[in-house]
């Protein structure tokens, strides 16, 4: 079969970085074929140069076996490639057709809106979905939106859809609906690139697995030839146990934080739980369970209105954060980048943002000097990769934003951290020392809770999880006793049925 | 701290702005004498302090339309104070007050209620103006004491008057205040990403408040010392300087967008447009066209950094 692209001995550098070393990668007519790799590994470069956006130093790129030179992501377009990411682009006062065919001029002069809603309608059903066309994209989800797209680029006939990370911000009804939908385009002959950093969806869904690392190609197998840990070792290029299972209960000081039926009005009611110095507890539940509420009303940005919350033996009404942060609860939040980290910004300036305080001198002058200092310390501890502190955040990979958002929330010296959804959209390498980090503050006495939808992950960390659902507690399970069946029992209100 | 661009945007101002002395310098003789150096910082003096305190508000990502009405509200004041035979010294109190008054009006809509603050300050705009045309009516007051009007118009120190000392002591101020003070950080992460700033502790209400009475006072006291330059004043005394003042802002390379300028930007951005009014009024072009031409330096000015950060975001995009 003649690949419907491939690659031959890519290469692409910047300045002095080589990005793309002699890339090779063949993808055949209706395979989904998933890219994996660590944060930095070259997917992004790769799926550039794919896209027409870079264009390779030196190599070809052949489009159904003739080279193809792709100046412009338009010409990558005309190619037959298109690409859908993890935050779609939708015109929120159009509505779904219009959408849909926003990049694809009408002939001629008209509109012919009959015509436009009809298409649309058959586009939208050979993706097996249910979608209103006339509806205004404005009210869609997430899911919803990225539904949009991939109809977009079907209407452009494309022959190779590159998903980028498609489902980070996806819940579980709406991973395995996109799963479908990537399954129906490829019964269509087009072929899926699905790059994620999610195994199972991996395992649920690809043909075969090309795993790259520091811009070369490593491997390329059939599905039924890849097992999870061989994949893991061929990323990181080290065998390391990425989820390895709680050792034991990490023993506990004295009870630091005391939540008694918290609750705020409308969102959500009754969270009682005890959280000691050195703890780790886990916030598990199903998207829309809440948790993430739970954490703001500790945060003080939108305060609890029922329930009391003791720190130390104290009772304290937290209203805002700048009072939660008195009090050393630090919160670590799950959007970097409409909440975490000013992006543009350098380095140092975001480490510093929450203790700028300290920093002040006369005049309410800041120490630069002392400022440098503040993030080189971290750089080192944390292991950022960057050259050099004054670069723009937003510059760095998942993982390396991560961590400068946590060194933000340690230089704070919290005694209770919490930390919401903190490996989301970042590798299995970094996810590992993200973990780590977060045993060793527990390891030092800082209370710390983690929201968290991966349970692996909640049971790599936890002392005791917390499930909850719908704005409800429905469990408070120690690690020994917690599964994963367990857990999503719990989250899906099956225990309520059976104890009924 | 400062990106590269930016560097190169202020760069590009100097080269502007030494090209417009070169050419002034050429076609009129008179041009370099000091005198006419002074009197072109003092024919606009009053736009260029407020200037000043409006880099800090847009870059905050605000933007405040209703200095202008509080420059004429503040000179009605005191006209109008004067002339019902309150002493001059108390009628300064008086103005600073009714500044400070304005100030909080627009701060407390702006960052407490929650209201953009393009049309809090347009409303402002609206309501000081229609209070300062009530206080002086149709006519125009003057007869100010001796000591006010020698403010506006005499050599304070060294030849030069105070207005123009306190531009220069102000933009020492404020270019200290933010580019190197814990204030001024807060100013510039709250214009990037006011969220950011809330979920990192800072209090943005209160940032924002300090902006906006900063900004009335700076008015307050341009308002004052445009009453003194004239010697007398009208309902409609400042009228649509704002936008003169927004335009020295916006050509200095501050972002519209909040979170991006620099003091010695705003600061090139001023001088070019000073010195190239003055070099075409001293080459008898008029006054309309000398607009058109800034117009034309806006637009330019505001395209390119959009132009060049579209095609660097369409570059990154994955």
């Amino acid at each position: 079969m003649v690949p419907v692209l491939e690659l031959r001995n890519v290469s692409k550098s910047f300045s002095a970085t080589a990005a793309l070393k002699d890339m090779n990668l063949s993808i055949l007519p209706g395979e989904v074929h998933a890219i994996v790799g660590e944060n930095g590994a070259g997917k992004s470069t790769l799926i550039k140069i794919m896209t027409g956006v870079h264009q390779p130093d030196t190599g070809e790129i052949l489009v159904d076996g003739h080279a193809r030179h792709l100046p412009s992501p338009q010409d990558a377009q005309a190619a037959g490639i298109a690409a859908i990411y993890q935050e779609p682009m939708v015109f929120p006062d159009l509505d779904v057709a219009e959408n849909i065919f926003v990049s694809n001029r009408a002939k001629g002069t008209w509109m012919r809106w009959g015509e436009l809603y009809t298409e649309a309608d058959r586009i939208v059903q050979q993706l097996g979905v249910t979608l209103d066309v006339r509806r205004a994209a404005s009210g869609l989800t997430l899911a919803e939106q990225q539904t949009v797209e991939i109809a977009r680029a079907l209407s452009l006939n494309v022959k190779i859809l590159i998903m980028d990370e498609p489902t980070a911000s996806l819940s579980a009804h709406e991973v395995a609906r996109l799963l479908a939908i990537a399954r129906a385009l490829k019964e269509r002959g087009v072929a899926v690139i699905y790059i994620s950093h999610r195994l199972d969806e991996i395992f649920k869904v690809a043909d075969r697995v090309t795993v790259i690392r520091d811009g070369q190609h490593i491997s390329t197998r059939p599905i039924a030839d890849v097992t999870e840990q061989g994949m893991v070792r061929d990323m990181v290029g080290r065998a390391i146990d990425a989820f390895a299972m709680k050792q034991a209960a990490n023993p506990h000081g004295p009870v630091l934080l005391s939540v008694e039926n918290l609750g705020r009005a409308g969102v959500f009611q009754g969270i009682s739980f005890d959280l000691s110095q050195g703890e780790i507890l886990c916030l598990a539940g199903l998207v829309g369970a809440r948790r993430t509420d739970v954490a703001l009303a500790l945060f003080g940005i939108a305060p609890a209105t029922e329930g009391r919350v003791t720190l130390a033996g104290q009772a304290v009404a937290i209203t805002t954060p700048r009072q939660a942060m008195d009090l050393g609860i630090a919160y670590v939040s799950e959007d970097r980048r409409k909440l975490g980290l000013a992006m543009p910004m350098p380095i140092f300036a975001n480490i510093s943002l929450a203790s700028l305080g300290k920093l002040l001198r006369a005049f309410g002058l800041i120490d630069r000097r002392a400022e440098t200092a503040m993030a080189e310390t971290y750089r080192n501890q944390l292991a950022i990769k960057s050259a050099d502190v004054r670069a723009e955040v937003g510059k760095l990979s998942g993982g390396n934003q991560q961590k400068v958002m946590l060194a933000k929330w340690l230089e704070t010296r919290p005694r209770v951290l919490i930390f919401d959804e903190p490996t989301r959209g970042i590798d299995v390498g970094a996810k590992a020392e993200v973990h780590n980090i977060i045993r060793d503050l527990a390891r030092q006495g800082v209370a710390v809770l983690v929201i968290s939808s991966d349970l692996p992950e909640v049971l790599a960390l936890a002392d005791r999880v917390l499930v909850m659902r719908e704005g409800r507690q429905a469990g408070l399970v120690p690690i020994a006793q917690a599964s994963q069946e367990r857990i999503i029992g719990l989250a899906a209100g099956q225990g309520e049925r059976s104890a009924a | 701290m400062m990106p590269k661009a930016l560097k190169s945007w202020e760069g590009g101002l100097l080269a502007i702005f030494l090209l417009t002395l070169a050419f002034n310098a050429a076609n009129a003789p008179e041009f370099l004498t000091l005198q006419n150096q002074i009197n072109l910082f003092q024919l606009s003096i009053e736009k260029i302090i407020v200037a000043l305190a409006m880099t800090l508000i847009i870059v905050n990502a605000e933007v405040d339309l209703s200095v202008a009405s509080i420059m004429g509200l503040s000179a009605a004041v005191f006209a109008y104070a004067v002339n019902q035979g309150v002493p001059g010294g108390l009628a300064l109190l008086i103005c600073l007050g009714v500044g400070t008054l304005a100030g909080l009006i627009n701060a407390v809509l702006i960052a407490r209620v929650g209201i953009p603050s393009l049309v809090v300050t347009l409303a402002m705009m609206i309501g000081f103006r229609g209070f300062a045309r009530v206080l002086v009516k149709d006519t125009s007051l003057g007869n100010f004491p001796v000591w006010f009007t020698d403010l506006g118009q005499k050599g304070f120190m060294l030849g030069i008057p105070l207005s123009l000392w306190l531009f220069l002591g102000l933009l020492i101020v404020l270019g200290v205040l933010l580019h190197r003070t814990g204030f001024g950080r807060q100013v510039v992460v709250i214009g990037t990403n006011a969220e950011v700033a809330r979920f990192s502790g800072l209090n943005v209400a209160r940032v924002k408040t300090t902006l906006f009475v900063m900004s009335a006072l700076t008015a307050t006291v341009a308002g004052l010392f445009y009453a003194a330059r004239l010697g007398s004043v009208r309902g409609d005394s400042a009228l649509g300087f704002e936008l003169d003042i927004i335009t020295m802002v916006l050509m200095g390379g501050v972002s519209i967008f909040g979170g991006r300028g620099t003091m010695p930007g705003v600061v090139l951005s001023i001088l070019i447009i000073l010195n190239l009014r003055n070099g075409m009024a001293l080459m008898n072009i008029t006054g309309h066209i000398q607009t058109g031409v800034i117009g034309v330096l806006l637009i330019a000015s505001v395209l390119v950094p959009n132009i060049v950060s579209d095609l660097r975001a369409r570059a990154a995009r994955v």
